[in-house]
């Protein structure tokens, strides 16, 4: 009865309670969408990656991230290629051949990072393929080809059928050279990623490095991003003389992006909860003063002030719960909704695509955060119930009954 | 063994700047089934006096005595289980619970002292038709008039088995009509169920019907008249 009493009592004033439930839904639903946005848009930051170059786990001889040396490849690289497309829950894996060299056209030259890979491998565990806005992946196959970004391609004049001159060093001689012809040109999220790397076909470097397949870098890519602890575990027992990392050891400032914005979130839902609640302990500390007779009468007829301390913090939570409950439905059927569509942010897409991201956002919230927030919300509504639940239960009942 | 035994009662107000003796030196008696008006002009201590037996008001000196327990060695939270097990409260603005039925309002009581549900239920219908308002038991007190709403604070005062009631100017907001219902209804529960009333009042109609008078001045009392 106590419950239905504190339930009822809100209702009293209805105007002023639904003010105070309208405030919560719509600040809790703004709270949530934007969260939901930077989470969206962290989480694009990181798949982006993942599939453009990245992958889930990548495996390099141990000096090889230091020194970047071509003469740093990993010992029966092609083998061990083949055995990790055996292993459960690895969905492709990616023997790259990484040099650091010189790409020149008749119009400019551009340091770049050389990719050597198979293509059919590389097709299966990278976007690349997909992001051609130019050009045919599978002209990649044939001798001295090359596939380039947008931005490198601007920045050298090529086009589709231009002639490139790649510069490296090599393992035996102090320079090689090749001439590629370019058969692709890709654009992804990111415009650095664009200017700076091109792809070739991993023969053609064997041909010219006068070497045997030579492995730098074995990106892996896995069924789903939940199985990377344990196909790490399993690397890291078999492998053991080389370097064996996640996507986030890798790129910890991309880890630290997508942490930060789920982080964000809470700071900004805690922001939010924390300015309702003095909208909260107003409504109720007004609720109190207008029933100050009503609460004298109670404590008179020998309800204990414990009782109506409860009943206050009961009609503080329902407030805020029932308001905090409708920002979550609606917030939840918005975020739904956008994460199906999208939202198209192409009229921003040079801001967009430096910090990494795609012009469609699919805004997202992990169900952890509703539960999160619904806790919050009873937190939240317990520290504004407090100092109106004092004052209610330190009215004197004869002086309530005989003043108000 | 008196209901009620007061003893050299006092009650000062305003006692850092001008005393205000609301209530002086106070001896009086209320015996079980009694049906006593306290009566006298404003600010005689009326109301005062029966916050004080009603426990809602510290006193400065005396002693007051409920049903043979001290009520100034009660700690607070003693004092409230003592209100609610011994003394029904008739307010002269009905004072119900404005969200609660009829119903609600005299089982609200109970259920502050834990009876149990289909206990609570079954005595609040029992009270409210005993007070004549069993068409009305699910009406809630903004659709009642103010003599019915008096009744309904007559059944929830009823509700917990007092050994007395107090009542502070129950008619002073009713009609005429209203007014000597009500005490109908009082002066019938004092008869047949034996309950002890209290009212303090300046209502001729109460005076009329109440079988011993105590008029205060001053906070003094005056006369103290039992009628033969």
């Amino acid at each position: 009865m106590l419950i239905a009493l504190s339930w009822k009592n809100i209702w009293r004033n209805k105007k002023r309670s639904s003010i105070v439930i309208i405030a919560l839904t719509f600040g809790l639903w703004g709270g949530l969408l934007s969260g939901a946005i930077m989470m969206g848009m962290g989480e694009s930051v990181v798949n982006t990656a993942i599939n453009r170059d990245l992958s889930h786990i990548q495996m390099h001889k141990p000096n090889y991230q230091s020194e970047k040396d071509v003469r740093e490849f990993i010992a029966n690289g092609p083998e061990i290629v083949i055995e990790l497309k055996k292993i459960k829950n690895i969905k492709s894996v990616s023997g790259r051949t990484l040099i650091e060299g010189m790409a020149a056209s008749p119009a400019s030259t551009f340091g770049v990072k050389i990719i050597g890979v198979n293509p059919m491998d590389a097709e299966t565990t990278t976007s690349i393929s997909n992001q051609l806005i130019q050009g045919s992946y599978k002209e990649l196959s044939k001798k001295n080809r090359i596939i380039i970004g947008e931005k490198l391609a601007k920045r050298l004049n090529l086009k589709l059928r231009s002639k490139v001159i790649l510069s490296f060093e090599g393992i035996k001689e102090s320079i090689v050279y090749n001439s590629c012809r370019v058969v692709g040109i890709f654009k992804t999220e990111s415009t650095q990623f664009d200017e700076m790397n091109v792809f070739v076909n991993q023969k053609d470097l064997f041909r010219i490095l006068d070497t045997e397949p030579i492995i730098h870098e074995i990106a892996i890519r896995l069924n789903s991003k939940k199985n990377i602890p344990e196909i790490l575990n399993i690397l890291k027992a078999k492998y053991k003389n080389l370097s064996i990392q996640s996507w986030e050891e890798i790129a910890p400032e991309i880890a630290f992006l997508s942490t930060s914005m789920e982080n964000f979130t809470y700071l900004f839902v805690a922001i939010i909860l924390f300015a309702l609640i003095f909208g909260i302990t107003n409504t109720m500390l007004m609720s109190i003063i207008d029933r100050i007779h009503e609460f004298g009468v109670l404590i008179a007829v020998g309800m204990k002030r414990i009782k109506i301390f409860t009943m206050v913090i009961l009609e503080t939570i329902f407030l805020s719960v029932t308001g905090g409950l409708m920002g979550m439905i609606i917030a939840f059927l918005t975020i739904n909704y956008l994460s199906k569509v999208g939202i198209d942010l192409s009229i921003i897409s040079a801001s967009m695509e430096s910090f990494g991201v795609g012009t469609m956002l699919y805004p997202m919230l992990p169900f952890s955060m509703y539960v999160a927030l619904s806790i919050m919300i009873v937190l939240a509504a317990n520290i504004a119930a407090i100092y109106p639940a004092l004052k209610a239960i330190h009215i004197q009942p004869a002086e309530a009954i005989r003043t108000y | 063994m008196a209901l009620i035994e007061i003893t050299n009662l006092t009650k000062i107000y305003n006692t850092k700047t001008v005393p205000v003796y609301a209530v002086q030196n106070i001896n009086m008696q209320i015996s079980k089934n009694e049906f006593t008006a306290i009566v006298g002009p404003s600010g005689s201590g009326k109301t005062t006096l029966l916050n004080l037996i009603g426990g809602l008001d510290e006193f400065n000196e005396g002693k007051i005595v409920l049903d043979g327990i001290d009520i100034s060695k009660l700690k607070e939270n003693q004092l409230v289980s003592f209100r609610l097990k011994k003394i029904g409260f008739v307010f002269q603005a009905y004072n119900l619970i404005p969200v609660f039925t009829a119903k609600e309002n005299v089982e609200f009581i109970m259920l502050l002292q834990g009876v149990s549900k289909a206990e609570r239920e079954h005595r609040a219908v029992e009270l409210l038709k005993d007070v004549g308002l069993e068409i009305k038991i699910n009406t809630h007190p903004s659709q009642l008039s103010g003599g019915e709403q008096q009744r309904v604070a007559v059944a929830r005062a009823l509700a917990s088995r007092p050994a007395f009631v107090l009542a502070d100017e129950p008619t002073a907001n009713l009609d005429s009509t209203s007014a000597e219902s009500l005490l109908d209804l009082m002066e019938e529960l004092n008869e047949k169920n034996a309950m002890t009333f209290i009212f303090s009042t300046h209502d001729p109609r109460v005076m009329k019907r109440a079988r011993r008078i105590i008029t205060l001045l001053d906070g003094k009392i005056d006369v103290n008249h039992m009628k033969s």
